[in-house]
């Protein structure tokens, strides 16, 4: 069988020019996945010698399978570090092709004790808050279905909030090298540890599938401001699909309520200056900036619809989302993505557009840079600037538009290239990580992708 | 003269070979293949509609009440490519893809897979709620035919 090098260099000696940098980045992303296999290796010997003995009944009671994507990605901006979502703390940048953003790993084991009784657990290596990839339990839930419309899910589970968001770490299941950045981006959150129950319906000529979900998250964010835990914030949301023929319609809503701040140096001394300056001062509007910031029991409400047609070789996915948030540190957002793919053969060319916008609260400390009284000065024009760049750092203003190719090289693996073209403001900074320090950034980048995409 | 003769022969012997062993022929046709449930299951026909729920995972309820359990072929046969491509136009690529991202969010179980029809025929020929797709030719008398292109 091939290897993504042999291809590669198949390639080149039919005249493609890939640069160096391109294969030792490839190599540097296969040791990363060697790594986390062995790592995985006790696990899944344990588990083999259970599929093993389970092999001889006539069918296995315990699966194991697994999925994984060695991507390598540049993005020409030499200004900011694109990222694939906000729990990443680098990305990449400058021209140079790395494996850092999209290369996962992941394995799964099913255990179906009973026909309506089922244990789901997947182990899952990806770049994350803390600037590694120790391989994470994302779902680890039993399954029971006591009735063939009904299943009910206790454990980890699978966030899904918005469509196709809960399969967004497998990439061999989508058209393209990533989920939307645009649309998923924001969501800060993959798996849930609660409860969820879906009830499925026939309804005239289609399907009606209600889906209900509640628990707590335990994620982490990675931000200019540094990580912010979320352990422990209150989740819960409902969705509706509906199936008819080639359609596919979502509408969903969710809520979390969050358990803890932003509790960082960074976030410390900002808010710490904002009250000090009230207290001596007398401004109490400056107080309010600082309790504005707070995200402990503040509320992000998240809205969404989508789309999708599927028939024979075309498939077309759109989609909507508005997100929310009772407090001034993150600003309101909405988003809108269209992607097209037509399969010729074993090769399906698409293309999509995005949008990323949020809304800015246009607030101040309500303390002037300088403030001069009968004892003297203040000058608080640092401590102004320091709220503004917090404010902004949630700011998002950009279209990108993909072009791309997905090609079924081999039965359960697929390659894939794409180009995205990201025209934005200068004040789109949250799609990013090191915006704050990229005082050129003018908001316009091109990110080209390739991905090898894998199950087994 | 006698070597272009020879050369002829060798060339349609091996025309014929391949002609022979040619995946093209090999599967069925279009009228030939059908969906297939167990004698007793009390299912009498099913539409086209719900055979695409019960093999893409969406809806397996069936009108008894029972839960489908379908029956897939191996990828190796040329019979499971033409299933899915007669149901929903999709190449074994295309239905590897959806199940991934349904089997990986915890969602739902792909069909049962086995290496041939005999299989398919013990199988659904043992259980009531078991469905398969075979070629007519095969059918015996412990299943019946419930879905059937020809007829759609």
């Amino acid at each position: 069988m091939n290897t993504v090098f042999d291809v590669i260099q198949r390639d080149e000696t039919k005249g493609y020019r890939i640069p160096k940098m391109f294969f030792v980045q490839l190599k540097k992303a296969s040791h990363q996945l060697y790594l986390f296999l062995s790592h995985s290796a006790l696990a899944i010997s344990m588990l083999s010698v259970c599929i093993s003995s389970a092999s001889a009944e006539e069918a296995s009671p315990v699966t194991l399978s697994g999925f994984g994507t060695l991507g390598l990605a540049r993005s020409s901006s030499d200004d900011v570090e694109f990222i694939r979502d906000l729990s990443q703390p680098k990305g990449v940048s400058n021209g140079e092709w790395s494996g850092l953003i999209d290369t996962i790993l992941g394995v799964q084991a099913n255990w179906k004790i009973q026909p309506e009784l089922e244990v789901v657990g997947q182990l899952v290596s990806r770049y994350r808050y803390n600037d590694n990839r120790d391989p994470r339990l994302d779902w680890a839930f039993i399954k029971w279905v006591p009735d063939n419309r009904l299943s009910l899910r206790l454990g980890r589970i699978g966030s899904d909030i918005m469509m196709r968001a809960d399969s967004r770490m497998v990439g061999y299941s989508y058209l393209t090298v990533r989920p939307n950045v645009d649309f998923f981006g924001p969501l800060i959150f993959s798996s849930i540890d609660g409860v969820d129950g879906s009830l499925t319906l026939e309804a005239g000529k289609g399907l009606v599938r209600s889906k209900m979900f509640a628990g707590t998250i335990q994620e982490k964010v990675s931000g200019s401001f540094g990580t912010w835990d979320t352990t422990g914030s209150y989740i819960y949301g409902g969705l509706i699909d509906y199936f008819v023929d080639q359609w596919q319609f979502r509408i969903s809503i969710g809520s979390t309520r969050y358990s803890r701040d932003i509790d960082t140096l960074q976030t410390r001394q900002l808010t710490g200056g904002l009250y000090a300056a009230a207290d001596v001062t007398g401004i109490s509007d400056a107080r309010d900036a600082a309790d504005g910031l707070s995200m402990k029991g503040a509320n992000s409400y998240y809205y969404s619809l989508g789309v999708s047609y599927d028939k024979g070789p075309l498939q077309v996915h759109a989609a909507v989302n508005k997100i929310m948030t009772e407090t001034d540190a993150y600003q309101n957002s909405q988003a809108a993505y269209l992607l097209a793919g037509y399969r010729i053969r074993e090769v399906t060319p698409y293309l999509g557009i995005s949008r990323w916008a949020s809304t800015s609260r246009n607030l101040t400390t309500g303390l002037p840079d300088t403030l001069v009284t009968p004892y003297g000065s203040a000058d608080f024009s640092e401590l102004n600037q320091g709220y503004q760049t917090f404010l902004d750092a949630t700011g998002a203003n950009q279209t990108t538009y993909t072009l791309g190719a997905r090609w079924d090289i081999f039965s359960e693996i697929a390659l894939k290239l794409q180009w995205d073209s990201i025209h934005g403001s200068e004040d789109s900074k949250t799609p990013y990580a090191g915006a704050q320090a990229g005082i050129g950034w003018a908001g316009r980048t091109d990110v080209i992708s390739t991905t090898l995409d894998f199950t087994f | 003269m006698i070597i272009n003769k020879i050369r002829l022969l060798s060339c349609s012997t091996l025309l014929a070979i391949l002609l022979v062993c040619s995946p093209a022929l090999a599967e069925p046709a279009l009228n030939d293949l059908v969906l297939i449930a167990n004698a007793d299951s009390g299912i009498e026909h099913l539409t086209k509609r719900e055979v695409i729920n019960i093999y893409l995972g969406r809806y397996r309820r069936l009108d008894t009440g029972s839960t489908a359990e379908p029956i897939d072929l191996s990828s190796k046969t040329d019979t499971k490519a033409l299933f899915y491509r007669l149901l929903v136009d999709k190449n074994l690529a295309e239905i590897n893809a959806y199940w991934s991202r349904l089997v990986f969010s915890g969602k739902t179980r792909p069909p049962q897979q086995v290496d041939n029809v005999d299989k398919v025929l013990e199988i659904v020929g043992n259980n009531r709620n078991a469905l398969g797709y075979i070629n007519r030719a095969a059918v015996n008398s412990q299943v019946i035919i419930v879905f059937e292109w020809s007829g759609t």
